[in-house]
């Protein structure tokens, strides 16, 4: 067989060439599946609304779900507290801090980590002392560690979350549902509150109704 | 504390005595109240009725005799709730007292507390009695200090008098009431997501059954009532269901107490079961002279709005039902003719909307899109079909609902748009508000960024 240059590649090109005019088909799909792994759940990703905000309530119900507890978030939830990320937290502090470092030469603060930062948990620590380290107490030890930091650090929840043997999730879950616990400092949360023109949902709630039932006079009432 | 009400001399009196009965200055102020029954003790006679010559059973087909049903909104047979429990076999059962009170426009439950706080507790100890629970929780408000101080009043005084602790009426069996304060959402009035909130967990319901009298707090049966059914059961215990029964109507006796509010005075009100809704809202004194009554608002948050010429329905759990508004957290506003329906029904919807906790799309999503319908409405940007499209999400979240916080979110658009049909297809049809409360322009320059109208302040 004489050599002639080229021809490997004509083969090949031809092949590809004959898949191109082949009728689109999903070859043998229900019968045969892609071999995956048993847990894997397609990839995740959060949604956004029509807004471009996250859609996220941050219930931490797919942490919760998570066999291997691969989720895990931090950042601004869909009512202004919080923004989230995907993956450890502390990863992507690190790996945000050593870019920033590589590009400029010099850290950057950014306050969306702030969170993440290491905290001092002896007041955490008395305050589980005090609940006897009981789960079923979380609401309590949770407003405890508000009274005593003003918010609650992810710090505190962590260590909430070793000592009492409960999920971090479960925890979060709990923390990021009422609506007078909060994960930033009141002087924070309030510029927050400004930023976005909202206040509590019942003082709301109260004046609007008021508004609406006795109707609205003159001005923006 | 709240303005109570004064009501025709002819109606019963069974949650709240009347002004008089106790003794003027120490029935308003609570902690001299409940200092006052510490010393001079009104005995708990239900209780010792219930545990002495009744027993379990016998106090459960007195309740059944009685018509007694939850005043939480539900209208469910307390007997039959108090007859799961009984019968379920665990090794620890629990009372949760819902005095909780979600519905911030509305009183009620706050009212009871702090003015009867004795038949409250009572009701409690009767009902832990009668289950065979050790231990009672009563669920208030935080910060309603009030509340708290004439719950704990009673319970000390209770304490100090040998109906509760260690060796209740000396019988041997031990039971305690505690007082717990809740807050932060307004999803705690619902009753799984009450127990959820008092084992530490995330307030969101559950599906059921199981229902709590099987599997409720910590796991274990529980019975989970109203304030207000806990007083009217320590009453019939006291006074015999056939007294209970001469009030009230035939499927619902008895009374519940009302938040009015009409456009000079408003306050808390008790009232028999079938009373009409105009004699109700002449309590408040209607809307004044010089205007009319257009709608009246029944149940709060996720009430219903019914028109004027709908005064005269009465006041009960299925004949509220019926036109589309429910009892809900007792509450009764008038709108008058200043008023806007669909701006109501907006206000309403986006609050339920706000407070949906996120557990189920009917109700994370859907709500959201209803307010967003009815805030389109509002700021005169209808879609075609917007009216219809409503309609569909509300049967498809009533139909797939978990709790009755989302079905009932849909009743304030529906009822604005059963019953002001011509004022909805105004703002639909040609972007008008006849009541000229909405405003375009006003969406537009109070909201820059947010393309959804935000709530006018």
């Amino acid at each position: 067989m004489s050599f002639i240059p080229g021809l490997g590649l004509v083969k090949g090109m031809g092949l590809t060439l004959l898949r191109f005019f082949e009728p689109k088909a999903t070859i043998r799909y229900p019968e045969e599946k892609p071999d995956v792994a048993v847990r894997f759940r397609g990839r995740l990703q959060l949604l956004y609304d029509e807004w471009g905000t996250l859609k996220c309530e941050t219930c931490f119900q797919c942490a919760q779900a998570c066999p291997i507890e691969c989720i895990d978030m931090g950042g601004m939830d869909t009512k202004g507290r919080f923004h989230v990320h995907w993956g450890p937290p502390e990863t992507y502090g690190e790996r945000r801090e050593e870019s920033a470092l590589r590009r400029s030469g010099r850290t950057v603060p950014d306050r969306a980590f702030e969170h993440f930062e290491p905290h001092d948990t002896t007041a955490v620590d008395g305050i589980l002392e005090d609940h006897d380290y009981d789960p079923k107490a979380l609401l309590e030890i949770l407003e405890a560690t508000q009274a005593a930091y003003g918010f609650l650090p992810v710090a505190a929840l962590k260590r909430i979350s070793e000592k009492t043997g409960t999920w971090y999730a479960m925890i979060y879950g709990t923390a990021s549902y009422y609506s007078h616990l909060r994960f930033e400092p009141p002087a924070a949360e309030i510029q927050a509150a400004a930023l976005a023109g909202r206040r509590p949902a019942e003082a709301t709630y109260v004046a609007g109704l008021g508004a609406s039932l006795h109707g609205r006079t003159g001005g923006d009432a | 504390m709240t303005a109570i009400l004064k009501t025709p001399a002819a109606w019963p009196a069974i949650l709240l005595r009347r002004e008089g009965e106790t003794g003027g200055e120490t029935a308003r102020d609570p902690k001299r109240r409940a200092a006052a029954a510490g010393a001079a003790g009104p005995a708990f006679d239900g209780l010792r009725r219930s545990v002495r010559e009744l027993g379990s059973r016998g106090t459960i087909a007195l309740l059944a005799e009685a018509g007694l049903r939850g005043r939480g909104g539900g209208g469910f047979p307390t007997a039959d709730k108090w007859r799961a429990a009984a019968n379920a076999e665990a090794p620890a059962k629990y009372v949760v007292a819902n005095g909780y009170g979600a519905d911030p426009s509305s009183l009620t439950d706050r009212t009871i507390v702090e003015r009867e706080p004795d038949a409250v507790v009572e009701g409690v100890a009767i009902a832990a009695w009668t289950i065979g629970a050790e231990e009672a929780i009563i669920a208030v408000r935080a910060g309603s200090t009030d509340a708290i101080a004439a719950l704990q009043g009673a319970i000390d005084a209770a304490l100090s008098r040998g109906e509760l602790g260690d060796d209740a009426l000396a019988t041997g069996r031990r039971l305690v009431v505690e007082v717990r304060t809740v807050q932060g959402a307004y999803m705690l009035g619902e009753e799984t997501v009450l127990l959820k909130a008092l084992d530490g967990r995330r307030g969101q319901p559950e599906q059921r059954p199981p229902h709590p009298s099987t599997t409720g707090y910590r796991g274990m049966p529980t019975v989970v009532q109203n304030v207000q059914t806990l007083a009217s059961a320590a009453w019939i215990l006291r006074n015999g269901a056939a007294a209970f029964r001469a009030t009230g109507t035939a499927e619902t006796p008895g009374t519940i107490l009302v938040q009015v509010a009409g456009n000079e005075q408003g306050g808390v009100a008790e009232v028999p079961f079938g009373t009409p809704l105009g004699d109700i809202v002449k309590l408040a004194g209607g809307v004044g002279a010089g205007r009319s009554i257009k709608a009246v608002l029944v149940g709060g948050p996720s009430g219903g709005i019914l028109p004027a010429d709908r005064l005269s329905t009465p006041y009960t759990f299925e004949a509220l039902r019926l036109l589309g508004a429910h009892v809900g957290s007792g509450s009764i506003m008038v709108a008058d003719d200043r008023a806007c329906v669909v701006d109501l029904a907006r206000v309403l919807t986006r609050f339920c909307a706000d407070e949906a906790c996120g557990k189920t799309i009917p109700c994370r999503i859907g709500t959201a899109r209803l307010a967003e319908i009815g805030e389109r409405m509002s700021a005169g940007t209808s879609r075609a079909g917007d009216v219809q499209l409503a309609t569909d999400l509300a049967d498809d979240i009533v139909g797939s609902g978990l709790c009755d916080h989302e079905r009932l979110a849909t009743l304030p658009l529906m009822s604005g748009l059963r019953y002001f049909g011509p004022e909805v297809a105004a703002h639909v049809e040609r972007g008008e508000c006849p009541a000229g409360v909405c405003r375009p322009i006003h969406f537009a320059a109070s909201a820059p960024t947010a393309p959804q109208p935000t709530m006018a302040s």
